[in-house]
């Protein structure tokens, strides 16, 4: 973040009264695009993490994509898989109609819920609000940031740094009504398998619309409502 | 023996730095053990019973802000780096009458700014209701409190919802969406609530009286919790406490509701007497 350029403040006037117009209604994009993670062959090494956190330059504090380690059961039946989620891009976000700057907006393009931090005057309402802890606090900067999906990196025809890190191919973006389906080729779903829309101890998807997929564990799996 | 070699002045200089520096290095020594014993303090801290059951369902706000005093002091940004003046813009539910005074955090907005002392009589506890710090997605350790949500120490279902849900037209027999039907009602929740599902906010954490009275005078004050934007898409299914006048037979809808609140969140009896209209 800039600290020391100077203001044009008709163009920060312009650019408000356009974002405050995308805020009072989410868009409904043509495609939205949405993350899919497979839970069980995810190793937890958390590379998409630490990707994450140096393209966003991130302090301590801050983790925008977070690995889950899951862990439990008595023996012999135990169990352990990984769930892993970042910003969900819901299709009706709760951080966006909080936020009193206009600072959250959704795109209209790729339904990416973006935020312009140089906007945030640190309410810390939106990170209340999100049902999936996505807004995450910079204590250093005093503002609230979270996951775009790496916009830049999309707008270059090129796939989010989490993403790109994984070693093991499990994270993997694409459209969600695809991916849900099962018709989007992506290495993070194998044959035969089927993406759910949400995972035991997730926050019920029906708030918000999440746009997330999970291969799930047999012991993640709930009911799909 | 190479100091035999310095001149007597060089070698006194030598001496007096040894003499001031041991001072100083024994200094950060006991600093650092200093140090080191802070970290011990912060996990004693992290696994002090207040953080747990029951204790934490018992606490009083002053036991949480001896440490997280933050919560109430930190305040929003004069400017948003980009130069915004805080004050200078609102959101859509800010624009609400009842929506008075500067732009503020989101826990003092909830705990002290006016309207919320006035009708709200909200407690740490009441959302926050403890978690196990060992497990990162709650309910997953052998000693886990509580089934969370992931990544959230607050469960956004069973509190935020109560007040930021979506009204639900089908159900309470409107036309439409209330945001296109307002203007038929006179834009007034009390055209049909003075008579319908009159026995209200009869929770712990609400002044029901203090609600029924600002209410009274500005219809708007609704907005300011409900509904003026809801957050998030779902109802809150409230408890289908009985009121004056209502019907036996419940709707299909209802069947399964709650009749009464969580017992944590029920009024103290004596108040409840006092308040509690006869159906």
């Amino acid at each position: 973040m800039a600290r020391n350029r100077k203001i044009d403040h008709d163009e920060l006037k312009a650019a408000l009264e356009r974002k405050l117009r995308q805020t009072e209604q989410a868009a409904r994009p043509a495609r939205q695009l949405g993350f899919v993670h497979h839970n069980v062959d995810c190793i937890g090494c958390r590379a998409c993490e630490i990707a994450c956190k140096d393209k966003n330059g991130l302090p301590p504090g801050p983790r925008f994509r977070r690995v889950l380690p899951i862990e439990g059961g008595r023996f012999p039946d135990v169990y352990a898989y990984k769930i892993n989620m970042a910003c969900n891009h819901c299709a009706e976000p709760a951080c966006l109609p909080t936020c009193p700057t206009g600072a959250i907006w959704k795109r209209g393009d790729n339904g990416v819920v973006d935020i312009d931090s140089s906007l945030c005057i640190g309410c810390r309402k939106c990170e209340a609000a999100c049902p999936y802890g996505a807004p995450q606090w910079d204590p250093q900067e005093w503002v609230v940031k979270k996951c775009n999906m790496c916009i830049d990196e999309l707008e270059a025809g090129r796939k989010p740094y989490c993403v790109m890190a994984c070693m093991m191919r499990v994270l993997d973006i694409g459209p969600i009504e695809d991916l849900w389906q099962g018709r989007w080729p992506t290495t993070a779903v194998g044959p035969g398998e089927k993406p759910v829309r949400q995972v035991r101890h997730m926050a019920n998807p029906e708030l918000t619309g999440p746009s997330i997929a999970f291969v799930a564990h047999r012991k993640g799996r709930v009911d799909e409502r | 023996m190479p100091f035999r070699f310095f001149p007597s002045r060089l070698r006194q200089l030598f001496r007096a730095a040894l003499l001031l520096g041991l001072p100083f290095a024994l200094w950060q020594l006991w600093q650092a053990n200093r140090e080191g014993d802070g970290s011990h303090d912060l996990w004693r801290a992290t696994y002090d019973p207040i953080h747990f059951a029951p204790a934490i369902l018992q606490a009083r706000d002053e036991d949480c802000l001896v440490c997280h005093r933050e919560v109430l002091l930190d305040r929003v940004r004069e400017k948003s780096p980009a130069g915004l003046p805080a004050q200078a813009r609102r959101a859509a539910y800010q624009e609400v009458s009842t929506y008075a005074g500067e732009q503020e955090t989101f826990h003092r907005r909830h705990l002290v700014t006016p309207l919320a002392r006035e009708l709200m009589d909200l407690r740490c506890n009441t959302c926050h209701v403890g978690h196990e710090p060992r497990d990162e997605a709650p309910g997953t350790s052998a000693t886990a409190i509580r089934q969370g949500s992931l990544r959230k120490q607050v469960d956004v279902e069973s509190t935020c919802l109560k007040c930021h849900g979506r009204l639900n037209p089908e159900q309470m027999g409107l036309p439409g969406p209330w945001p296109e039907v307002k203007a038929a009602f006179g834009d007034s929740c009390l055209s049909c609530h003075a008579s319908i599902r009159s026995v209200r906010h009869r929770v712990n954490y609400l002044k029901a009286e203090a609600i029924e009275a600002a209410a009274a005078k500005d219809s708007e004050i609704c907005h300011g919790c409900h509904g003026g934007r809801a957050w998030y898409r779902l109802s809150y299914p409230y408890p289908r406490h009985p009121w004056p006048g209502s019907e036996s037979s419940l709707p299909a809808w209802a069947k399964d509701r709650a009749t009464e609140s969580e017992a944590r969140f029920l009024p103290p009896p004596t108040v409840d007497r006092e308040s509690r209209q006869k159906p």
